[in-house]
């Protein structure tokens, strides 16, 4: 079990597994953290969705941002920040529903590195 | 023994030796029953606007979902109490943080067919958030992974009878023997109070 009070270095896969536009869960100590490489830079955050806790890893990439496959909330890979908060009100009668359900945090982003191609995450 | 003082449970230790991420799996299995439990509650207003000649015809089905959502919420709460979670003290936390939006009824609840949309995008998201718990337990914790996978299965078949209703595609489906049968999570779980 991670000592919640130590911040450590974890190898976390070889830099060519990590390929360009490509991302992937890892688990370090039973946190599941989600690895990815988008546009050449490295990115890591917690891979449960802040809003309803989904994977992010089962998303899919629109620009910089994660789309979250269970509501369609996106956000910002590298601030972390809640970019696009998607509408439930798929037609016209359809009622929208209420902002406490709605409303969302932003990811919990990790530090990521390379070095001697092998990849790192600090948790 | 102090009162409130709860000794070493080795059915927690097994599953973190097994690598779950126990608070995680509360969360999950807290957002999953607070579906159930809206869904629920919104089915039976759904319900009530199934009528006319096409209305009725497909009151039972939207009853047989309604009964058996809440029967997933009786099968999967114990197993939070016996984890170490809980429900929330105020249901309308409880609803807020639900994995589900709620099933509100459609302005156009006439058109049948609005309803049934509804009903079946509840289903689909029942189905991912139940997925989300058969993922995380699958050969780690067997228990969870059982009651979920029991839930699964009827989330699926709901989300069968809906999409049928809707493209009117062949069907497998017939009917269940009484209303809310539950057939995965009901009599052979032995998991409800039906």
């Amino acid at each position: 079990m991670a000592d919640s009070t130590k911040i450590t270095r974890y190898p976390v896969c070889k830099s060519a597994e990590l390929t360009d536009n490509t991302m992937q869960k890892v688990t370090i100590n039973t946190i599941d953290v989600l690895i990815g490489r988008k546009n050449g830079k490295l990115f890591a955050c917690n891979n449960s969705c802040p809003h309803k806790a989904a994977s992010l890893s089962k998303g899919h990439f629109n620009g910089d941002n994660i789309v979250c496959y269970m509501h369609g909330y996106e956000y910002n890979l590298f601030t972390g920040k809640l970019e696009k908060m998607s509408s439930w009100k798929k037609e016209d009668t359809w009622v929208e529903q209420d902002p406490e359900w709605r409303k969302s945090g932003d990811l919990v982003l990790y530090s990521i590195s390379e070095e001697d191609d092998i990849v790192y995450v600090t948790l | 023994m102090v009162k409130g003082e709860v000794p070493n449970i080795v059915a927690l230790e097994v599953l973190k030796k097994n690598g779950v991420n126990v608070e995680k799996l509360k969360e999950l299995i807290t957002k999953g029953v607070g579906a159930e439990f809206t869904t629920y509650y919104y089915y039976t207003i759904l319900r009530m606007h199934c009528t006319g000649l096409e209305g009725e015809g497909i009151k039972e089905i939207v009853e047989d979902a309604r009964i058996e959502d809440r029967n997933h919420f009786e099968a999967m709460v114990p197993r939070l109490y016996e984890l170490g979670g809980s429900l929330p003290r105020d249901i309308r936390k409880f609803a807020d943080q639900a994995g589900c939006p709620d099933a509100y009824l459609p302005d156009n609840w006439e058109d049948i067919n609005s309803i049934l949309k509804v009903l079946l995008e509840a289903e689909q998201c029942a189905i991912r958030s139940w997925g989300e718990v058969c993922d995380m337990t699958t050969g780690k914790d067997p228990r969870t992974y059982d009651i979920a996978q029991r839930i699964m299965q009827e989330e699926v078949e709901h989300e069968a009878w809906f999409i049928e209703l809707l493209s009117k595609r062949p069907s497998g489906h017939f009917r269940r023997k009484f209303a809310g049968q539950s057939p995965h999570t009901g009599s052979q779980g032995g998991l409800i109070h039906l």
